[in-house]
């Protein structure tokens, strides 16, 4: 091994040094100006709250899992968030203001989700609204996010948030609690007696168990096995027979990633090559889903052995015409979303948080401003209706009506709003399943007493 | 009885993998003394080859073919380019183990920067199910089995009886001395990464038509499952390989049906750390 | 403009430099590869959450872990770095014992793998894949933890912390004991043969790292309040080993440079990359890996040192002062008398020719020395090896060798090659286990007894292959050997170089001395690794003598050193040997055992044939047809 002579080699290396750490510390500051945020110009210095300078564009981060094993919910959310901010940039924007739209990859883990939060707000400077914050990262990030009073409309299901008080954290999607009552629910209307649990070991999917184990039985339907998915194994196939052995008549999983895939394509050859139906969560409405499912198992039996619980979503109605129309125009222009983009109208990303967008967009309209401080209760009037409030579908509509004076009540696709102390709003459930060519339909609903009456 | 006749018969597929690829991990270790920690990831490309071919239409057997070849000579750069130049200069083993994980790195996200994140399978049919009392396996699974048979019925003709078998044995003994005595360690090297680099690429494949789908990381777990088989039967002993796949495979299968099957790899871990504490020289390997 | 994004660079990049710091110190400086790091930092982080949550049941229930003991700051830090440190000791079955390197570093990877494998699965211990959240910030009570205040305070206290560790590793690497870690990196077997005790330095080591880890841990959960299995998987540790790499591991500085630049820096970077591109928005995190690959591999093949390389350590030599008063009653300079030997022989005043006296007392002098009566025959026998028996899987190396060593001889051991004679040299000084027989050192039975053991009794020996450590200069090679140097123990190391710079200034001189002696002292700094073949096989001997041996035990001293080199090291010897120091010397070079070595032991096949002067074996046929047919 040679070494440098001693004085060289110093001065060498102080050098390198020196630019490395310049390096760094250039790559911090330069956080802190002009912003690197998609599209549209932003104006450097503007503070991340605050009253936006006029003619610049407003900033909705998605801050969600682009990479990782979750990695397809970004993108459905990003679909949503351009699908908003087209429709109501074509209605004349708000307060003069264009929306524009902008990804944060949390990578799915919390340390990864904080600087990466932490920078977001160090580098946009007209950030008015932020969506998404999953299961993944969302006990991270929450705290963070209401600290810096920002709106934040979140599809984290996890129990914390029932009942821990973030006054600018919005929930329009049930907890896991609810999602649980609701797929036992399903089984009771397809008359399923007895149901084997299999359910993946990460964050999202664990919190499923207890509740639909104490619902099964409160149900009177009997649990066959219980068996937990570790998502990095590649293949289940003793899970696969302990279910098979077990002769349920339907499982109840959310496994996501290339789990239930697997599974089902085990159960199936174990089962002497038939499937057995499969009861699914509201995650396993997306396109990738039904993509790595139909070619695990067949698209035709998948379809004709899937039931998904999913929130009530319009599927007809001015609502989702203009949901419909907004978010379809958008097909080929979001990075990331591939598959039937059609999906993305059922899912949950997809229409509860345009909802959001819209919410809080209305809400801003109707308190003159753009701070979350002074517009965020104005959200749950617009949500939740005051008396005598007139019923609006879109944000075009909802805007002329507010212009006119009158009070309105934003009714989108998702369904009507109706917030809690917490600022957790869920609606009716329904049954969705899939077609051979991978479209959503709804075949039943669920109402509030069916799921009152499972839950202990 | 039921489940444990089906987990046996599920074992006897993760072994028959496992065989495969261990023989080829062993080998190259045996021969050239250097811990491939990149096997896994030359496996999974392998595999996506033959998915991109497959997702063209091709037969998967062909694309087996193809990955088989490609991984061979993939496997001979990867020792040409990276492992002898570091090696000539007298680069420590644990430097060695450093940059095959170097290596890893750059061939598993480079495959996955090419497929993207998500999880895919391979268009193919399973065949016909054979059942016997809970035991069940489809055809697929039987020629893997079958498959796994030859190349260990192939490897033990190969070191047994012929030249090159011999000389690999010799360089995996003492390189210096093979040498002086007329081998062509040289020859035998580049042999020796053909041949466990198709072995790699064919494990690669079964491995993924066993798993039933799979992504760019799948093959991080099972490089374990290698590493304790290898170490179990004796690095760099190919008879040891396939004593250990068929110990490990069956064990973590047949574990999985009563306890927790989240933890059967738990067995082949600690199967390992015990084997690296009490004797590293494997089953089958000398005490130093 | 936004603070909060640049509070979160410096605690990253404290937390992730104490982080480096540690691994460095356990890879860079002690050689003992840990691909289980991650693991140290995780359990820091766990014990620091379940001492500062409440009980699981009283946090709203939706979480289920152990502990939630609600302790106030800072405790939950102390235990992080305590279970740290004590969830280390069991891994030193894997690196203590005579384990390859890459093998252990196998054992470490998988155990990595197989405690994210635990925690992920099993719920009840720390809540599983949701991890634990919602975890209490350090006096969350007293002040807004929100605030950019409190923030930066938590930033401050961080930093402080890592530059404590920093002056904490530092004090343990610039010190005899640190010269003892990078000695057993470069060449362990022979830090074993020198005294030094692998597996002790080995687990402190890693305690020490997992320490520091573990505090890393404890300061990152306090500070994103939510610790879950993703964040320390085993892809972590390959970048913490990345950062070491790259910033240059043996040297602390580099460490830290390291952490900026790798897990701060380059991680932070890809954040800029606009997203509006149409690329697939998993390639950027794909490619990032794919280049911090590259970015091992080409370091390890361009600059293996890193960005700061390990810093040579130039010692002064030590200037030779004359006594200040001739007589046995005067006070002497410190300096010219190495601390605890014999003093000069008493008799007349006048100054001993300056450099013989230093030297001469600088030289080893275990025993007293011989009345003129001495019979090298009567003298009491040191080493005995008694029906000595090697095999290797069925092939006796060393088949029932039986001898004896006497005080102050010069005994020669010879014999064609495969006659067994390294092997049996090896299982006298330890470094080799023997099948069978006994070997008794000053009467004492050692057959048990490790080699770092008999070296501290005064057995040392000496290696046929190069064993110089490559990475210390000629100096330090010479200074690892001396015993009893205070500073060579941990707690030595950290009380500090006032505590240990008597014995250090003691042993420099001493090695000055035999430099000057030897006329090798101009390459003083120089490193090991950089000399000729024949200066290395010098310093090795200079090395072993500073070692204050009784016996040395010599394989091959002379190959490829010039003769009149090699008479001069004989004359040395036969010097030294006459002061009381007995020489066991296997030499293929006939000559020189003419010349120096009476007796010598002639052995063929593994057995001894015949002991005697060189004439005496010359004349013996058996003898010669071992040499001609063997």
């Amino acid at each position: 091994m040679k070494f440098t002579s001693p004085a060289t080699g110093r001065r060498r290396r102080a050098l390198v040094l020196a630019a490395a750490i310049s390096a760094a510390a250039l790559a911090a500051l330069t956080g802190c100006s002009a912003a690197s945020s998609s599209g549209g110009t932003a104006a450097a210095g503007a503070p991340a709250s605050g009253g936006a300078a006029t003619g610049s564009a407003l900033t909705v981060a998605d801050v969600a899992p682009f990479s990782g094993p979750d990695a397809s919910l970004g993108p459905t959310y990003l679909a949503s968030c351009y699908g908003a901010t087209a429709a109501i940039n074509a209605a004349g924007g708000v307060l003069g203001h264009q929306l524009t739209c902008k990804s944060v990859d949390t990578r799915g883990d919390p340390a990864d989700a904080v600087p990466a939060v932490n920078q977001m707000f160090a580098s946009t400077s007209n950030l008015a609204l932020v969506i998404g914050c999953t299961s993944d990262e969302a006990a991270a990030v929450v705290p963070i996010i209401n600290a810096r009073k920002m709106t934040m409309f979140c599809m984290t299901g996890q129990s914390e948030f029932d009942s821990v008080h973030f006054p600018y954290f919005y929930r329009l999607v049930p907890p896991d609690l609810e999602e649980s009552y609701a797929m036992v629910a399903i089984a009771q209307q397809l008359h399923y007696q007895k149901i084997a649990l299999a359910f993946g070991n990460d964050i999202g999917s664990q919190t499923f168990i207890q509740p639909a184990i104490a619902a099964l039985k409160k149900a009177g339907i009997t649990l066959t096995t219980d068996q937990t998915l570790d998502l990095t194994a590649t293949t289940f196939r003793t899970e696969a027979e302990a279910i098979v052995q077990s002769h349920p008549d339907a499982i109840m999983t959310e496994a996501l990633g290339s789990a239930d895939p697997t599974l089902f394509s085990e159960i199936e050859q174990l089962n002497g090559g038939k499937m057995i139906p499969v009861i699914g969560t509201s995650a396993a409405i997306s396109p990738a889903f039904f993509k790595s499912a139909a070619s695990a198992v067949g698209a035709s039996t998948f379809s004709s052995q899937f039931h998904a619980d999913n929130l009530v979503t319009e599927t007809s109605g001015p609502a989702y015409q203009a949901f419909s129309a907004a978010l379809l125009g958008q097909q080929g222009k979001v990075p990331g979303a591939t598959g039937d983009f059609t999906t993305y109208l059922s899912a949950p990303g997809g229409v509860h948080l345009y909802d959001g967008i819209n919410l809080a967009s209305l809400a801003m309209i109707m308190s003159k401003s753009t701070n979350p401080s002074v517009y965020g209760p104005d959200i749950l009037t617009i949500g939740d209706g005051a008396a005598g409030a007139t019923v609006c579908y879109s944000f075009a509509s909802c805007k002329s009506l507010l212009a006119a004076g009158k009070a309105i009540r934003y009714e989108g696709p998702g369904g009507p709003t109706s917030f809690d102390s917490y600022h957790d709003s869920t609606g009716i459930f329904q049954i969705d399943t899939y077609s051979a060519n991978g479209q959503v339909n709804v075949v039943g609903n669920l109402s509030a007493a069916q799921l009152r009456a499972l839950s202990g | 009885m039921t489940i444990f006749l089906s987990s046996v018969g599920f074992g006897l597929v993760t072994a028959s993998v496992l065989a495969v690829a261990a023989i080829g991990f062993t080998l190259q270790f045996g021969v050239t003394d250097v811990l491939n920690l990149a096997y896994g990831a030359v496996m999974i490309a392998g595999a996506f080859l033959a998915y991109l071919l497959n997702s063209h239409g091709v037969n998967v057997w062909i694309g087996l073919v193809v990955a088989v070849a490609a991984c061979a000579a993939g496997s001979v750069l990867l020792n040409a380019g990276v492992y002898a130049p570091f090696q000539r200069r007298g680069t420590a083993p644990i430097t060695m183990v450093i940059v095959s994980l170097g290596m890893t790195l750059i061939i598993e996200f480079g495959v996955q920067a090419m497929t993207g994140g998500t999880s895919v399978s391979y268009a193919m049919s399973l065949g016909p199910s054979v059942s016997a009392d809970g035991f069940t396996l489809t055809t697929v699974q039987f020629v893997v089995i079958g498959l796994s048979v030859l190349v260990m019925a192939g490897t033990h003709a190969l070191l047994r009886y012929t030249r090159l078998g011999k000389a690999m044995r010799a360089t995996a003994a003492n390189r210096t001395l093979a040498r002086n005595c007329g081998i062509r360690t040289g020859r035998v090297i580049t042999a020796t990464w053909a041949i466990t680099g198709g072995l790699c690429g064919l494990a690669g494949v079964i491995f993924a038509m066993d798993a039933g789908s799979f992504d760019a990381t799948s093959t991080d777990l099972f490089l374990v499952l290698i590493l304790a088989a290898v170490f179990l039967g004796g690095p760099g002993q190919a008879y040891g390989a396939m004593l250990g796949a068929v110990i490990i495979g069956l064990s973590t299968e047949v574990s999985a049906a009563y306890i927790t099957p989240s933890y059967k790899y738990v067995i082949a871990f600690v199967a390992l750390l015990i084997m690296l504490g009490v004797r590293p020289t494997g089953l089958l390997g000398k005490t130093a | 403009m936004n603070s909060y994004y640049v509070i979160n660079l410096l605690i990253y990049a404290a937390v992730d430099a104490m982080a480096c710091l540690g691994l460095s110190q356990q890879f860079g400086v002690a050689g003992v590869t840990n691909f289980g790091f991650i693991i140290f930092q995780a359990a820091g982080g766990y014990t620091a959450a379940i001492l500062a949550l409440p009980a699981d049941s009283a946090n709203g229930g939706f979480q289920s872990y152990l502990g939630g003991l609600n302790l106030p700051f800072p405790v939950p830090w102390i235990g992080a770095a305590v279970v740290g440190g004590v969830i280390a000791l069991p891994f030193t079955f894997l690196v203590g014992r005579r384990l390859r390197g890459d093998f252990a570093a196998v054992g470490l990877l998988v155990t990595a793998v197989l405690m994210n494998l635990l925690a992920t699965n099993y719920r009840p211990l720390f809540n599983g894949a949701a991890g634990l959240s919602l975890i209490p910030q350090p006096l969350q009570g007293e002040y807004n933890s929100q605030s950019t205040g409190y923030q930066w305070a938590l930033a401050a206290v961080a930093v402080a912390l890592c530059a404590v560790v920093y002056l904490f590793v530092r004090r343990i690497t610039e010190s005899p004991y640190g010269r003892s870690l990078r000695a057993m990196r470069d060449n362990d077997i022979v830090a074993d043969s020198l005294g030094k005790n692998l597996l002790s330095l080995r687990t402190a080591m890693l305690v020490a790292g997992g320490a520091i880890a573990g505090l890393s841990g404890g300061i990152l959960v306090s500070y994103i309040t939510t610790w879950s299995p993703a964040a320390w998987g085993y892809a972590e540790t390959v970048v913490l080993f990345a950062a070491v790499i790259i910033g240059g591991a043996g040297n602390h500085r580099g460490a830290i440079l390291g952490a900026i630049l790798v897990p701060v820096g380059f991680e932070e970077v890809t954040r800029y990359i606009p997203t509006t591109n149409g690329l697939p928005p998993n390639l950027i995190p794909s490619l990032q890996w794919v280049a911090i690959g590259l970015l091992i591999v080409v370091f390890l093949w361009f600059r293996p040192q890193g960005i700061l390389p390990e810093r040579k350590r130039v010692i002064r030599l030590a200037p030779l002062r004359p006594p200040a008063e001739p007589g046995p009653a005067g006070p002497v300079p410190a300096d010219s008398v190495p601390a605890g030997s014999v003093p000069a022989e008493p008799g007349p005043a006048g100054p001993a020719p300056r450099a013989e006296a230093a030297a001469a007392s600088a030289l080893p002098r275990p025993t007293p020395p011989p009345t003129a009566e001495d019979v090298p025959g009567d003298r009491e026998v040191v080493l005995q090896a008694v029906d000595v028996v090697r095999e290797f899987g069925g092939v006796r190396a060393v088949a029932g060798v039986s001898l004896s060593v006497r005080r102050g001889t010069l005994t020669g051991l010879i014999g064609p090659n495969g006659a067994g004679k390294s092997t049996l040299l090896a299982m006298l000084a330890g470094t080799l286990p023997v099948s069978s027989g006994h070997i008794r050192y000053l009467g004492e039975d050692v057959t048990a007894l490790p080699a770092y053991r008999r070296a501290r009794l005064g057995l040392i020996r000496t290696f046929q292959l190069a064993s110089e450590f490559k990475r210390l200069t000629v100096m330090e090679n010479l200074l690892t050997s001396v015993p009893g140097n205070r500073g060579d123990s941990l707690r030595g190391a950290l009380t500090g170089p006032r505590y240990w710079r008597g014995d250090e200034d003691a042993a420099i001189a001493r090695a000055t001395a035999l430099l000057e002696r030897f006329g090798l002292e101009a390459h003083a700094n120089s490193y090991a690794g950089d000399l000729s073949g024949g200066q290395r096989r010098m310093v090795e001997i200079m090395r072993a003598l500073m070692a204050e041996p009784r016996m040395l035990l010599l394989d091959e001293p002379m190959a490829g050193v010039h003769p009149n080199l090699a008479r001069k090291i004989g004359g040395e010897l036969l010097t030294l040997a006459a002061d009381g120091l007995t020489v066991l010397m296997v030499e293929h070079e006939l000559a020189i055992m003419d010349e120096f070595c009476d007796p010598v032991i002639a052995m063929a096949e593994g057995a001894v044939l015949a002991q005697g002067t060189m004439s005496e074996l010359r004349r013996r046929s058996d003898v010669v047809e071992a040499y001609l047919v063997g």
